[in-house]
């Protein structure tokens, strides 16, 4: 399944994965991805990942369900995944599920790309 | 305002004002889309939902159609929805009905376990009622009804 609203780019050992989307609500959409976010994990060891939003308006429980499954996949091959660019609407799904306890929310992508150069694990 | 405490009750989701439209539609996932619209398009063509709330409507919807059909109608395409909109006195009202079992409270993670945290599934009601006056399940658990105040329509218009 490819996804053809997802630009990636590798930096050393981080990937900047830009989601070019407007509403993360369709099922199919969501899938697509997941699957492409994991894909590029497994293609790279000891990968982090940073995952720039700032085009996500909208999104569903699906997808929140989706980015703690790749939280997991990232841990599990040591490396970190930060999110980045929560449009002001989007903070609140965080909040209220407590994911903003699980995961690294940054401003701006360039910010999560700076300080993982900084603190390479 | 975070609506009560989550109830799944035995009998008929309660219905009180005028009905304003009701259908009923395969467990296409699909064609969810049309359904939100359709919604949506009441709701906020009625002046019932502000402007600046409409993604937390579509939000609302989108969970809880996806509920129904996914998870109350297994995502059988031969099972329906039935969609109902009524306007209340200070409210508007949305009752969706499955032909699945229902649930139990008991099957929804407990939000306060930390374990939960990185659970794949089980954050839709958290969401839905947030945003939400009130949000309550009937027949078990196969009704849902969603209600809010309305947000700034005159009695008339309604």
């Amino acid at each position: 399944m490819s996804c053809d609203f997802l630009l990636l780019q590798a930096y050393d050992n981080i990937v900047l994965a830009k989601v070019e989307k407007e509403r993360l609500l369709d099922l199919t959409a969501i899938a697509s991805l997941a699957e492409a976010l994991i894909k590029e994990l497994d293609r790279h060891a000891k990968v982090s990942m940073v995952l720039d939003l700032s085009a996500v308006a909208a999104m569903s429980s699906a997808m929140l369900g989706k980015l703690v499954a790749l939280h997991k996949a990232v841990k599990a091959q040591k490396g970190r995944l930060a999110l980045a660019g929560l449009q002001p609407g989007l903070v609140p799904l965080f909040t209220i599920t407590k994911l903003d306890k699980v995961f690294e929310i940054f401003g701006e992508a360039e910010q999560a790309l700076l300080h993982y150069r900084k603190n390479r694990l | 305002m975070t609506c009560a405490a989550l109830q799944i009750l035995p009998g008929e989701a309660p219905r009180s004002g005028t009905c304003v439209f009701a259908l009923r539609q395969s467990s296409r996932i699909d064609r969810k889309q049309e359904l939100l619209d359709r919604v949506a398009g009441e709701l906020l063509g009625k002046g019932w939902v502000a402007e600046a709330d409409r993604h937390w409507l579509y939000l609302c919807l989108d969970e809880v159609v996806v509920n129904a059909m996914l998870h109350g109608n297994a995502g059988d395409p031969l099972l329906e929805v039935e969609v109902a909109l009524w306007a209340e006195a200070d409210r508007w009202a949305l009752l969706i009905t499955d032909q699945g079992d229902g649930f139990a409270l008991a099957d929804l993670p407990d939000a306060d376990d930390p374990a939960s945290l990185l659970l794949e599934h089980g954050r839709g009601i958290r969401i839905m009622r947030e945003w939400l006056d009130e949000l309550a399940y009937y027949r078990g658990g196969a009704s849902a009804r969603l209600s809010r105040l309305y947000a700034s329509a005159p009695p008339e218009e309604r």
